[in-house]
C-alpha cells in the first residue's frame, strides 16, 4: 500500500497568494479569492489533510457544514491536521450556519481545548474567503496586537515602587535613591543610616514593610 | 497562615477573577460560573482585564459588535497588548449579542474590518473563543480553568489579602510583569518582602508563578541601579 506524505509543501506561497488543495479548484472560496480579494490561488495536489497554505505560515483546515452533520470523520482529519503542522499555525475554519450550530460547541472544545488549534467559524464560503484574504493581506501590515518587547525605562518604575512604602512621597523617595540607587540596597540598609536620610519614623517604616513577616 | 503549595483546592473545585469594574456586565456570567459550574468566583481590581482563570492566562469578553466597531479598536488594543506584558496567555471571548424580546436574531455579518481584526489577533497568539451568550461564556470560562488546573497552572493561594500584606500586594504590582495574581503568589509565598527582594531567580520563578524571562525582568528592576539626575523632571506615572 503507498503511504502519502500527510502533508507536502514544496514552498511558501509567494506574497499575496495561497496554495490550495487540488479538491478546491473551481469552489465559490476560490473564485471569490481571485475576485473580491485579489488573492491568486496555487493549486497543490499533494497538500493532504490541508486545504489552504497561507503566506504567512499557517495553513487551514476547512469543515463543511456537511462535514459537521454528517459526522465523525472530520475528527480523524482535525487529529492528522494537527499532527502533521507542528511548524505552523494551524486554524480549522468552521461553516456555523443553522444546521451545523448545534455540534459548534462540542466542536470548539474539541479543536481549541483538546489540539490546541484556533478555530474561526464562518457562515459561508463567500465569509470564509473574506477572512482568508484578510489573513493573506495582514501579513504585509504592521500588527498592532503584537507583544512588543518591553523595553521601557526602570528608573521611573523604581522610584514608584519606592513611593509604594508607606511614608515615603516623592521628595523623600529621592533623596533614599540618591543613597541606595536600587531598591535591593535600600532593603539590605541599616535603620541608623536610613534615619540620617529621612528622620526617625520614617526609617522605622522602611524598615518594617521591608522586614516585618507578612501576617 | 498556610503555605500556598500544600493549600491547593480539592481537585473539581477552582478559582477565577473577576475584575470588579466589570462585574455589573458580567453579573449572569458571574452567578453562572457560581451556580452551575461551582467555580470560586472572586471580584476584585484587576486593572485591565475582565477575567483571570489560573496563574498565566487573562480572559477579556467582548461583545460581536464591539470586536466590529472602529471606535473601540485603540481600546482593544490597549488591553490586549498590556495583558501580553503580564500575561504568558491571553483569550479573547467573543460573544455574540443578546437580542431584545421581541426582536429577531438577525445573523452577524463578517465586515472586512472584523476579520481583518480577527486576523490580527490570531497572528498575535491571541486564542479566541466564540460563545453564544453568557451561559456559554460561563461554560467556556470554566472549561479553561480546569484546564489550566490539570496543567498545575490553577490559582491556589488564599484570594483574600489583609493587613501589612495589602501595602506588600501594591509594591509587588508595581514591579514589571506582574499581574494581581502573581502578586498574590508572592504575597503568600515569601515571608517578607525583605525576602522577595533578596531571591534568587529561581525563588522569584516558583513564588510569583512566573515564567523563567519574567522572573529575570523582576530581579533586573529590584536590583536595576537608578540614575537620579534622570528624574529631576515630571516621571510618568507608574512608570506605564
Amino acid at each position: 500500500m503507498e503511504i502519502k506524505p500527510p502533508v507536502f509543501v514544496n514552498a511558501v506561497p509567494p506574497y499575496g497568494h495561497v496554495i490550495a488543495n487540488e479538491k478546491w479548484r473551481g469552489s465559490v472560496l476560490v473564485q471569490s479569492l481571485k475576485g473580491t480579494g485579489s488573492v491568486k490561488t496555487i493549486y497543490e495536489e499533494e497538500l493532504g489533510v490541508v486545504d489552504f497554505h497561507l503566506s504567512n505560515k499557517s495553513c487551514i483546515l476547512y469543515v463543511s457544514e456537511t462535514d459537521i452533520v454528517a459526522g465523525n470523520n472530520y475528527k480523524r482529519k482535525l487529529v492528522r491536521f494537527r499532527n502533521a503542522n507542528s511548524s505552523l499555525q494551524g486554524i480549522v475554519v468552521v461553516e456555523k450556519t443553522r444546521l451545523s450550530e448545534q455540534y459548534f460547541s462540542a466542536m470548539q472544545k474539541f479543536v481549541v481545548f483538546e489540539l490546541g488549534l484556533t478555530l474561526l467559524p464562518v457562515a459561508s464560503q463567500l465569509e470564509a474567503s473574506q477572512l482568508l484574504t484578510q489573513i493573506v493581506h495582514g501579513e504585509s501590515k504592521d500588527n498592532p496586537f503584537r507583544r512588543r518587547s518591553v523595553s521601557r525605562l526602570l528608573d521611573p518604575l523604581v522610584m514608584s515602587l519606592v513611593q509604594q512604602i508607606p511614608g515615603v512621597g516623592k521628595v523623600k523617595a529621592m533623596a533614599l535613591l540618591q543613597h541606595y540607587s536600587s531598591i535591593h540596597q535600600l532593603c539590605n540598609a541599616g535603620t541608623h543610616e536610613l534615619e540620617h536620610i529621612v528622620g526617625q519614623a520614617t526609617a522605622h517604616h522602611i524598615h518594617h514593610f521591608f522586614h516585618n513577616p507578612l501576617v | 497562615s498556610e503555605p500556598p503549595a500544600s493549600s491547593s483546592s480539592p481537585s473539581g473545585l477552582v478559582s477565577v477573577l473577576v475584575d470588579s469594574r466589570c462585574i455589573t456586565a458580567c453579573v449572569d456570567v458571574v452567578s453562572s460560573l457560581r451556580q452551575r459550574y461551582a467555580v470560586t468566583a472572586h471580584v476584585c481590581s484587576l486593572d485591565g482585564c475582565d477575567f483571570v482563570v489560573s496563574n498565566r492566562m487573562a480572559v477579556e469578553r467582548q461583545s460581536q459588535s464591539e470586536l466590529a466597531g472602529m471606535p473601540n479598536r485603540k481600546r482593544l488594543v490597549e488591553r490586549v497588548t498590556s495583558l501580553q506584558v503580564l500575561f504568558e496567555r491571553v483569550c479573547l471571548i467573543v460573544e455574540k449579542d443578546r437580542t431584545k424580546p421581541g426582536e429577531a436574531s438577525r445573523p452577524f455579518q463578517h465586515t472586512r474590518y472584523y476579520d481583518s481584526t480577527l486576523a490580527s489577533l490570531v497572528r498575535a497568539g491571541v486564542r479566541l473563543l466564540v460563545s453564544g451568550g453568557p451561559e456559554e461564556s460561563a461554560a467556556l470560562l470554566a472549561e479553561l480553568a480546569r484546564l489550566e488546573q490539570r496543567k498545575g497552572q490553577a490559582i491556589s493561594v488564599p484570594l483574600e489579602v489583609k493587613g501589612h500584606r495589602q501595602q506588600a500586594l501594591l509594591f509587588y504590582q508595581t514591579l514589571p510583569c506582574v499581574s494581581y495574581v502573581n502578586a498574590l503568589n508572592m504575597s503568600h509565598s515569601f515571608r517578607s518582602v525583605g525576602q522577595l527582594v533578596n531571591s534568587s531567580i529561581e525563588a522569584l520563578q516558583k513564588g510569583a508563578c512566573v515564567s523563567r524571562p519574567r522572573a529575570e525582568e523582576i530581579y533586573r528592576c529590584l536590583r536595576y541601579s537608578c540614575d537620579t539626575t534622570l528624574m529631576t523632571t515630571n516621571t510618568p506615572k507608574n512608570g506605564l
